[in-house]
């Protein structure tokens, strides 16, 4: 994955509206109107947030059907905690090879 | 990026660990570099002695090669040395790894901790990229739910 994918998955969440919105499709499908409900902001105001959803590729809107209703991307979403998890275990494998060469040293030192 | 120190623990991968040494003794497996050659690789790699460089001062070096075990490929890291208190702290400002998708440089701090026969080591490392800065506040969490919610 791409620093730039990630950096827009990043941004795209970084705003608590557009995370609440990501919360709702996790439940399923929902038209722009549905998602508005909880949020006193406008109809045009939650289309711009489902814009940079989408261009973050976290949602996908449906072009044919009628309300055109969005849904959910995971991928983007697994990707971004993928990748600091395996920093993560990168530096926790690292930190067992120190244990490990410590505990050789202190026994040879004895 | 001004301020090479990360401040928001949100960005950064935190590690404690207790280690069965003194602190000199953990300080120095960071630091020596014949000690650094026998465990800082990953599992499938080693980290040559003869390619192991430490200028150890403040604006020094501390460089490495990882080498594939019975393979060709390797992967080299550097870090400028921002901070030094033997044997207390080393905080190091990597170089870009753009083979590793970090454009960026990453601060990694260590802290060696006196706990008179044990060491407890913390490291952070970071921040790593989210894209603004103001996206930081809250995205663990928002991930870690979504995530959560999206694997049930």
């Amino acid at each position: 994955m791409q620093t730039d994918q990630l950096s827009l998955t990043f941004a795209a969440l970084a705003d608590p509206t557009r995370r609440s919105i990501m919360t709702r499709l996790a439940e399923g499908e929902a038209t722009v109107s549905e998602l508005a409900e909880p949020f006193a902001v406008s109809l045009p105001a939650i289309s711009r947030h489902l814009k940079v959803l989408e261009r973050a590729g976290l949602i996908v809107r449906i072009r044919d059907a009628q309300w055109r209703p969005s849904r959910m991307q995971a991928d983007p979403l697994d990707d971004a905690v993928e990748w600091m998890q395996s920093r993560k275990r990168t530096w926790e494998a690292r930190m067992d090879r120190l244990d490990a060469h410590l505990s050789r040293k202190e026994n040879t030192d004895e | 990026m001004s301020d090479p120190t990360p401040t928001t623990p949100d960005q950064v991968v935190l590690i404690t660990r207790f280690f069965e040494a003194s602190r000199e003794a953990v300080f120095r497996a960071w630091t020596d570099p014949d000690e650094l050659a026998a465990w800082y690789g990953p599992a499938h790699m080693d980290a040559p002695r003869e390619r192991i460089r430490i200028d150890l001062r403040v604006g020094g070096r501390w460089e490495l090669t990882m080498v594939q075990r019975g393979g060709t490929a390797e992967f080299s890291i550097g870090y400028d040395i921002l901070e030094l208190v033997e044997p207390e702290l080393l905080v190091m400002r990597s170089d870009p790894m753009p083979g590793m998708d970090s454009h960026e440089p990453t601060v990694v701090r260590v802290e060696f901790h006196d706990h008179g026969a044990k060491t407890r080591m913390t490291l952070s490392d970071g921040p790593y990229p989210t894209g603004s800065s103001h996206a930081a506040a809250g995205w663990t969490a928002a991930l870690d739910k979504l995530a959560t919610t999206v694997a049930a």
